[in-house]
């Protein structure tokens, strides 16, 4: 058994385009809840934007249409959370959970029609670049813009939130909503446009599952990529880079052990599938341990409900 | 520049409860005015209304003979009107300065100059890049007064600022005021407490369930004729009988107790000793901060430490856990009555129950006795005298003085033999303080002891027996009470010795 150097590269490869939808829900996610809202229907609203993306494109004939549609889908359907929780001040848990389930029936309902229609080829950069240069060239070029888009994110979403005036004030929300009101902070609008944008983002993350990773509709396609992400915001102490690092290591893993699957490595293969969960969690526990930084990266508010006194 | 407000014919209506009732007040600068009154007496929700936070029903507010509309924070921050909470506006996992810009339209590097320039002219040291949350409450609530100084206020308003104070920080707050009031800021201070009133205002209104009963000059009133106004009727001033209890039975007695903790934010204790006769009330004072909270629960049993002995009633108790203690009539009242006491989120009769023990008979065969439970907490409330007969209210409904007694009333109701309490009537109005010390007189009446941790010197001095002081960990000369003077207790509580 040997692995030329080019082998490795297209490995990476395939792993950096296995957590991209991983990477692209769980920022999302983190915005939102870093705005103390605990949105947990990530999976419900990738699947909506997995299916909308499809159909769009089945329909429109336009990958363009797909793309921005299915973040529409996701945003629409993370509205209906907003309502609820927001301006209904309803558990954001239970509305999540429901979100999620209410997202997977719908989705199944449209799917009928578009199960078994094949998928567009959508169009890879740098298609040239990856197949001359040897190791570095899979690793970097032949990508989708969206993979791209998904590996920048976690960096702008650290710098948003940091550095900027709008990222300062939706820490500000989740650290304590009184406090941010009295100060004159609309939370509710601020909580608004964090979920909107969280379920953009799923959105997006389910369309790269059904238009680009593997480019056709499945009922159930995400296969818990919502709940993953939902996990790696929390083991990851809301940091987007941790986020980053924890969905290569997923996805790593995920591609390793299907590989050591096939061929034949004695081990248990549950134990095989389970070794991505595992992993993520054991390394993201270690190199997040500074419980001095966790507790100044959770959103205190994170899941209360706010409503302001009158 | 003259700064003038009034406040007229205000009124509020909250279900069931009038919190402000046709208020008019008027203010101007260069004086600092005090609003005084109970808990519930409505300076609060006359304070909400001028920083914007509630909309009064009825009334207007004038700033410098302008009609002004106070429909948001937003705009009592634009009339210049600043507001220092109760309970801070914080983002504790911000940084200060982070804290400081948020709401300010300034650039980074000017505001940093704007801030660094009010550190420096009221001598304020607070370091602008760390967490909020590593703060102290007094260092929170000047980050809470430079939030307000950004804006040039006309008019400050400070609620109930001393209750998370130490006596130092007090101080040094006292003094920037005043320094405010010099440079024209008009300060409105609401408190319940009447000395500070005395030591720092120039102008008292007292409110009273929602009305103000009185304007008058602080240099025309005393306590007594404050604390009548505020609380309506006349009080009489509590004074415990001094007893010698030298040839009583020995009830508790702790040898060579140490502590050693890893969390730096505790103190470490250094060779405590201590005993109780029985009946004898014994306090303990000092500034918060002191190893107070470790004794407590030490004593309590929540710390259980290794290699010293508790010696109780003539019984090894210091393996024990606090519902071992409690069978053993051990009975506790710690400081934070909404976090550690009580759970406020829980109604009153669970609450109850939650102070659980063999003979209570609470839960049978692993059920809750929801009947019994109820006449026992109806008890409570008719004997401690809570301002409720619903056992099914929500603790988080009852206001402080009324948490405190169900607590107490709780802890006493089992006829406990000892009763170890901590800061039992920090923040309360004087009515509950009056009621709680009396009730504590009462049981040393009645021959059960107590020891009573306080940062209250007053309230030491009112009902201790013996006091000694905590200092860093270690335990002064324990005295007899009427030996023992305010004075006295300042320099062993500053760290210093006396004879």
């Amino acid at each position: 058994m040997s692995f030329d150097l080019n082998f490795i590269g297209i490995l990476i490869g395939a792993i950096m385009a296995s957590s991209v939808p991983l990477i692209l829900a769980a920022s999302g996610e983190l915005i939102t809840e870093r705005s103390g809202v605990l949105n947990l229907g990530v999976e419900g609203m990738m699947i909506i934007g997995a299916i909308s993306g499809f159909a769009l494109m089945v329909v429109t004939d336009n990958l363009f249409f797909a793309v921005v549609g299915s973040m529409l889908s996701g945003l629409i359907i993370s509205l209906i959370f907003g309502l609820l929780t927001q301006s209904l001040l309803t558990n954001h848990v239970a509305t999540g959970l429901a979100l999620t389930i209410f997202g997977i029936g719908m989705s199944a309902m449209i799917g009928k029609n578009f199960v078994g229609i094949p998928g567009k080829e959508f169009p890879l950069l740098f298609v040239n670049l990856k197949e001359s240069i040897p190791f570095l060239g899979p690793v970097f070029f032949g990508h989708s813009i969206i993979l791209y888009f998904a590996f920048g994110l976690p960096f702008l979403t650290n710098y948003f939130l940091k550095k900027t005036k709008t990222g300062l004030i939706i820490r500000a929300v989740g650290d304590s909503p009184t406090s941010a009101s009295n100060q004159g902070i609309n939370v509710t609008l601020v909580r608004y446009s964090c979920i909107l944008y969280g379920g953009a983002m799923c959105g997006l993350a389910g369309a790269y599952l059904s238009l680009i990773y593997t480019p056709q509709w499945i009922e159930n396609m995400t296969g818990g990529r919502g709940w993953i992400a939902l996990a790696l915001v929390v083991f990851a102490t809301w940091s987007p880079i941790k986020v980053l690092i924890g969905a290569l290591i997923f996805g790593g893993i995920t591609i390793l052990q299907l590989h050591m699957q096939a061929v034949g490595l004695r081990i248990p293969v549950q134990l095989l599938s389970a070794l991505p969960y595992i992993m993520t969690i054991i390394v993201l526990v270690v190199i997040s341990r500074d419980s001095r930084k966790i507790k100044l990266n959770t959103p205190t508010s994170l899941g209360q409900i706010f409503y302001k006194e009158k | 520049m003259n700064t003038k407000l009034k406040v007229s014919e205000i009124s509020k209506i909250y279900p069931g409860c009038i919190a402000n009732d046709k208020v008019s007040l008027e203010f101007g600068s260069g004086k600092i005015y005090a609003l005084l009154g109970e808990n519930g007496a409505g300076k609060s929700t006359l304070v909400k209304i001028l920083s914007g936070v509630v909309k009064p029903d009825e009334g207007e507010v004038f700033l410098n003979n302008e009609s002004i509309k106070l429909n948001s924070p937003l705009d009592a921050k634009k009339n210049n009107i600043g507001m220092v909470f109760q309970h801070f506006n914080l983002f504790e996992t911000l940084s200060v300065f982070e804290n400081l810009s948020i709401d300010s339209d300034k650039k980074d590097e000017e505001l940093r100059a704007l801030v660094n320039d009010i550190l420096k002219k009221y001598n304020f040291k607070i370091d602008l890049d760390i967490p909020v949350l590593n703060l102290s409450a007094g260092q929170k609530q000047k980050v809470e007064i430079i939030r307000c100084l950004i804006r040039n206020p006309k008019v400050l308003i400070m609620d109930e600022p001393t209750s998370v104070l130490t006596e130092q920080e007090t101080d040094d707050l006292f003094i920037s005021l005043k320094q405010f009031s010099k440079d024209g800021i008009l300060i409105i201070y609401i408190t319940h407490k009447l000395k500070e009133v005395l030591s720092l205002c120039d102008e008292v209104a007292v409110m009273r369930k929602g009305k103000v009963v009185s304007v008058s000059n602080t240099i025309d009133e005393k306590i007594e004729s404050l604390a009548n106004k505020m609380v309506g009727e006349n009080l009489n001033t509590i004074k415990k009988k001094i007893n010698n209890f030298k040839n009583s039975e020995e009830i508790l007695k702790i040898s060579n107790l140490n502590f050693k903790s890893d969390d730096p934010y505790e103190t470490n204790l250094n060779n405590l000793n201590l005993s109780l006769k029985k009946g004898e009330c014994l306090g303990i004072a000092g500034i918060s901060g002191n190893g107070q909270n470790e004794l407590f629960q030490i004593l309590s049993g929540e710390i259980i430490i290794e290699g010293t002995s508790i010696m109780f009633r003539n019984k090894e108790i210091a393996k024990l856990n606090p519902r071992e203690r409690r069978e053993y009539l051990m009975a506790f009242s710690p400081e934070d009555r909404i976090s550690q006491a009580a759970v406020p989120e829980l109604k009153i009769y669970e609450n109850v129950a939650l102070n659980n023990f063999k003979s209570s008979n609470f839960f049978e065969k692993g059920l809750v006795n929801e009947k019994k439970i109820k006449e026992h907490s109806k008890k409570i409330l008719s004997n401690f005298s809570v301002n409720t007969d619903n056992v099914e209210l929500k603790s988080q409904f009852l206001s402080g003085g009324n948490l405190q007694k169900l607590i107490i009333g709780r802890e006493l109701i089992t006829s406990p033999e000892l009763l170890v309490c901590f800061n039992p009537t920090w923040g309360l109005d004087v009515g509950a303080i009056n009621y709680i010390h009396e009730t504590l007189i009462q049981i040393n009446e009645q021959g059960k002891s107590s020891i009573l941790i306080s940062t209250d010197n007053d309230e030491l001095l009112k009902l201790s027996d013996r006091i000694c002081v905590i200092y860093k960990g270690k335990l002064s000369k324990i005295m007899n009470a009427d030996t023992v003077t305010a004075e006295k207790l300042g320099i062993l509580m500053g760290g210093g010795s006396i004879d």
